[in-house]
């Protein structure tokens, strides 16, 4: 049913409390300002009686303030008033231009904590499992049972014992200061190895191919893709899923409405037109279909084959050195002449004809030699006159998460270099980011891939193996978000549950050295496993928590982050209270390390107590900040030498200065000026070197093809084949964030994606009988799930989507339990499964859901 | 706190008050809050299907969409219950949207809403469905515009 709707909201007096922000959901990073002020008094409609400055009397000019349904709530502070809270999109930030914003970001508002809507689920207070049911208690009795546990564990049996699941990321309620707080618990506490970081198995970089070549994924600026001449979006569909960073800074492009600023920005006399854009993405996404509205005869779609992504980029890389569209000098000067040539023979076959190559190319991708021919030329032919064309390669997850990982992000990385579409105005070859950044971490176990120390332990394999006693899982569901996920949750469900009734038949230890002495117990004779959650809500994988501990969320401390199309530093100020005792996940690592310290002082080990007392003299937000600088090397360098330095390095920057910059934030990698001393920030990378040792940027030879692996290999063959007829590819939804922790409250969201859905083509909805609105089950042998159906041309004729997150399943369930061997990144994004359709339907479900065709906008 | 006889009578004079001004204490407002005119946008006899008509409302400076879709809709008038009337702008950034061929799409950032489904938002960026204008049918066929469910983008009360 339609959702209650509000026609008047309270206008924000002039003297609201204003504080900037960031979106805290994704990659994007658009601005917002947030107004609160007691309930009882308004603001009025003239200019001067409102926070917005705005004469609210007449209808706002098309795209000025925003100020939607959503974008209103009431919430309490710890004072016991209520406030009302207005989040709106800044009017100056270099990222939303001119207010832009997503339903992601317009409903920051409605996502607040507050006993009286349904946010009220977030978690108040610890939780413990007492007599097999979640039980309030204290920190302070929290804290005893967990580091005794913890304790007895590590004594027992060592750290490798104790296995972690946690965020790694910026925004969300995370960004550097809580990274730093579980980066020192668990790597300067604990001596931790088992931990994997929140959406995959393993503790690993999703693009060490790119790393390890010398170039840090996040290289480009916002502003780079609204000067460059051709843009390539290879699994990436930002229109959905960084939808400002789309509208704002490619849209115009297609539309040649950034011409002028080309001609500022770029050398006289170069030539400057519309851009040209490349989707490579096995579905006809709205990023691909939105362009062909306003750019008809400039998109080129390239559906490669599953999998086969990085023979293609090898293939239009090969064209490029045919036709000659490189500058011999640059690879002379910036690249690793004797690499290159190893990078000649296993990725360009140079051995190999022309002719030859092409065939092999076009037999393993499914791409014509015409569209790579066409790319080629499109990413590197020089423009009139000879200037270098522009080209921005944006990847993401349909790279990050394809087979072959490590191969997959090198081919397309040195794509671009072998044309230097990287360092200049207009280029780059990076991610486009899920979510925002904010890494600062004592050194982790594994520096790197297979080639550097790698390949990182599988912890999913580890736990579902019967290894480890304790799991402790920070900031991320994996009841929904891990691969494989049907074996995984089964099996954590079936080790958490023979610890619990381990504990007694009916009545359990109660004080809390006993049980402790019991949970050890039952760790010691049994195959069970300890799991703590900490959260903000009681996730699905919450549920089969012995311990739940309440994490405070965004807008509820001071925090920073960068986001991934600028790397633009900003300050998310603080503007409200969190629900009952939740903490940020920074100050609860400081807790649980000061607590191992009072138990080992207690057994006169002064040395070990030490080790956890790192936390000691943080006391506010900005102690946490600036103590992560430590883990940063000397930033007085000049310019030239910016590659030496980790894209998130903000030495120098204080809240203070940040409060100052307000939108404009600065932009990671800072510097400090050798001879000014003054704070720089770094536009675009690699100009001058690149981060390898030698400044030269590192080729690497790809593999070959060597078919598919064998946990999706085996669906081709015999009678499996025809059993699971389909291929899945799986992904997001523009109208719901992740696994919609937030969102399930909310009734703009959930009516809108009321149950996970495929995306079925109308060849194979017809020979199935299946129709727009139906259930249907998709399964294969690594698990099942029940999706609705949306019909479309978005998928070719055996192919299916599914949604990849939904707080009412997974397509997860169904993706195998193969990782890169070089990088352990799972394949989340194909397999093989089957179709059928549930007998019956919910016609509430088909009457209030909408089943129109997400990509047609003509 | 104790609410006395006396408390509860100045509590309700507020309330009756604040829905009187639209102003004063009451915080929350569920549409339709506000008194609306009542105004003719057509009459089912000149409705054909598909083809969208325009029309302002509550005033001159908002523009409202008038579809009969030929099928079934939710609050839908008229005998096919298939009549549906929205405010024509976005609720992401104002733009005006356009019908076409059973969707509405915004030209700007390519919103599109369900017109069979409340102006259901099933792709872009906007936030909440259009605002639904309720519609009234006489015996005559004349359609009545009486009520817009939800905000008009780029006002902070409708009226």
């Amino acid at each position: 049913m339609p959702y209650a709707r509000r026609d008047q909201l309270p206008i924000p007096p002039k003297d609201a409390q204003a504080h900037n922000t960031v979106c805290q959901y994704c990659t994007v990073g658009c601005g917002y300002k947030v107004y609160t002020w007691p309930v009882g008094r308004l603001g009025g409609v003239k200019t001067d009686q409102n926070a917005f400055g705005v004469d609210l009397s007449q209808q706002v000019p098309l795209a000025g303030q925003t100020f939607s349904e959503t974008m209103h709530s009431i919430i309490t502070k710890k004072d016991g008033q209520q406030y009302h809270v207005v989040i709106v999109p800044a009017k100056d930030s270099p990222i939303n231009l001119k207010g832009d914003h997503s339903s992601r970001g317009a409903t920051n508002a409605l996502a607040t904590w507050s006993d009286t809507r349904a946010t009220q689920e977030r978690l108040k207070y610890p939780l413990l499992r007492i007599g097999d049911q979640f039980q309030v208690v204290t920190w302070e009795e929290a804290l005893e049972v967990l580091g005794r546990v913890l304790k007895g564990i590590r004594e027992k049996y060592t750290d490798d014992a104790i296995a972690v699941k946690c965020f790694d990321h910026g925004g969300s309620g995370s960004g550097f200061e809580n990274n730093y707080g579980v980066g020192n618990l668990f790597f300067k506490g604990f001596s931790v190895k088992h931990i994997s970081i929140h959406n995959r198995p393993a503790y690993n970089s999703e693009v060490w191919g790119s790393r390890e070549r010398g170039v840090h994924e996040l290289n480009y600026d916002a502003s780079d893709a609204r000067l460059a001449d051709t843009l390539v979006l290879w699994g990436a569909n930002p229109y959905e899923n960084a939808s400002v960073f789309y509208t704002e800074h490619m849209l115009p492009n297609f539309q040649g409405a950034t011409v002028a600023e080309k001609q500022q920005n770029l050398p006289k006399g170069e030539p400057v037109e519309a851009a040209y854009l490349i989707v490579v993405d096995p579905r006809r996404t709205s990023s691909l279909t939105v362009a062909e509205q306003l750019a008809p005869g400039r998109t080129l779609h390239l559906r490669p084959n599953l999998g086969s992504d990085y023979i293609l980029a090898n293939a239009i890389a090969r064209v490029i050195w045919e036709r000659k569209y490189y500058d011999m000098g640059y690879l002379q000067n910036r690249t690793d002449l004797g690499k290159l040539e190893e990078y000649k023979a296993k990725s360009l076959k140079s051995d190999t004809t022309y002719a030859d190559f092409m065939a092999q190319a076009v037999k393993i991708t499914g791409v014509s030699q015409a569209d790579i021919e066409k790319a080629a030329d499109w990413i590197a032919k020089p423009k009139a006159g000879g200037a270098k064309r522009r080209t921005l390669t944006i990847y993401e997850k349909g790279m990050i998460w394809n087979m072959k990982n490590y191969d997959q992000i090198a081919a397309v990385v040195q794509m671009n270099v072998l044309s230097h579409n990287i360092g200049r105005p207009g280029t780059g070859v990076g991610r486009q980011g899920g979510h925002q950044e904010g890494y600062v971490r004592p050194p982790s176990p594994t520096p790197g891939s297979i080639f550097a120390g790698g390949p990182p332990v599988n912890v999913d394999k580890y736990i579902t193996g019967g290894e480890g006693k304790l799991y402790w899982v920070i900031g991320t569901n994996p009841y929904l978000s891990t691969p494989n996920n049907q074996v995984y949750r089964k099996r954590v469900h079936e080790r958490t549950t023979e610890l619990s009734n381990f504990l007694g038949q009916s009545g359990e230890p109660a004080s809390t050295r006993e049980r402790v002495a019991k949970i050890l117990e039952g760790l010691d004779q049994t195959g069970g496993l300890f799991l703590v959650v900490q959260d903000l809500y009681l996730t699905h994988t919450a549920q089969d928590a012995h311990l739940v501990l309440p994490a405070s969320a965004w807008g509820e401390a001071n925090q920073t982050s960068i986001n991934c199309n600028s790397r633009l530093l900003r300050l998310y100020e603080r503007f409200m209270d969190p629900p009952g005792e939740a903490l940020q996940d920074w100050e609860i690592c400081k807790r649980v390390g000061l607590k191992m310290a009072e138990l080992y002082r207690q057994d006169g080990n002064t040395t070990e107590a030490a080790k956890f007392e790192f936390g000691k003299n943080w006391s506010k937000d900005e102690d946490v900040f600036l103590a992560g600088t430590a883990e940063f090397p000397n930033n007085k360098i000049p310019e030239s030498e910016e590659a030496t330095l980790p894209a998130e390095c903000y030495t120098g920057v204080t809240y203070r200065f940040l409060q100052q910059q307000g939108q404009k934030g600065i932009r990671t990698p800072v510097r400090q000026d050798p001879a000014s001393g003054k704070l720089v920030g770094t536009l675009r990378r690699y100009s001058t070197n690149f981060g390898t040792k030698d400044g030269k940027f590192s080729w690497y030879g790809t593999d070959d093809w060597e078919g598919y692996p064998a946990e999706v290999q085996k669906y081709l063959e015999g009678d499996m084949a025809s059993q699971y007829p389909f291929w899945m590819t799986t992904g997001r939804s523009q109208l719901i964030w992740q696994t919609m922790y937030n969102d399930h409250l909310l009734p703009e969201k959930t009516s809108e994606v009321p149950m996970p859905y495929i995306e079925l083509h109308p060849q194979d909805a017809q020979k199935l009988g299946i129709k727009g609105g139906d259930l249907v089950e998709v399964w294969n042998e690594e698990g099942n799930g029940i999706f609705m159906t949306h019909v479309t041309d978005a998928v070719k004729p055996g192919l299916i989507f599914a949604l990849m997150y939904h707080h009412r399943g997974t397509s997860n369930s169904m993706t195998s339990g193969y990782t890169d061997p070089k990088t352990t990144i799972p394949w989340y994004k194909g397999t093989r499964v089957n179709v059928r359709k549930i007998a019956g339907a919910l016609p509430d479900l088909q009457m209030n859901t909408s089943v129109l065709q997400q990509n047609k906008f003509d | 706190m104790v609410i006395t006889r006396r408390r509860l009578v100045q509590i309700l004079s507020g309330l009756t008050m604040a829905s009187m001004t639209g102003v004063g204490r009451a915080q929350f407002w569920f549409a339709p809050s506000l008194t609306y005119p009542a105004l003719k946008v057509g009459n089912t006899r000149n409705l054909q299907n598909n083809q969208p008509v325009y029309f302002n409302y509550p005033d001159s400076r908002a523009q409202g969409l008038l579809v009969k879709l030929g099928r079934p809709a939710l609050l839908g008038v008229g005998s096919g219950r298939d009549i549906v009337a929205f405010s024509a702008s976005c609720t992401h950034m104002g733009c005006g949207v356009q019908y076409k061929g059973g969707r509405m799409v915004c030209p700007c950032h390519f919103s599109m809403y369900d017109p069979a489904k409340a102006a259901q938002v099933y792709q872009g960026l906007a936030s909440t469905s259009l605002p639904q204008i309720q519609l009234r049918i006489q015996a005559n066929g004349d359609i009545f515009a009486n009520a817009v469910n939800g905000l008009i983008w780029g006002r902070a009360k409708n009226i």
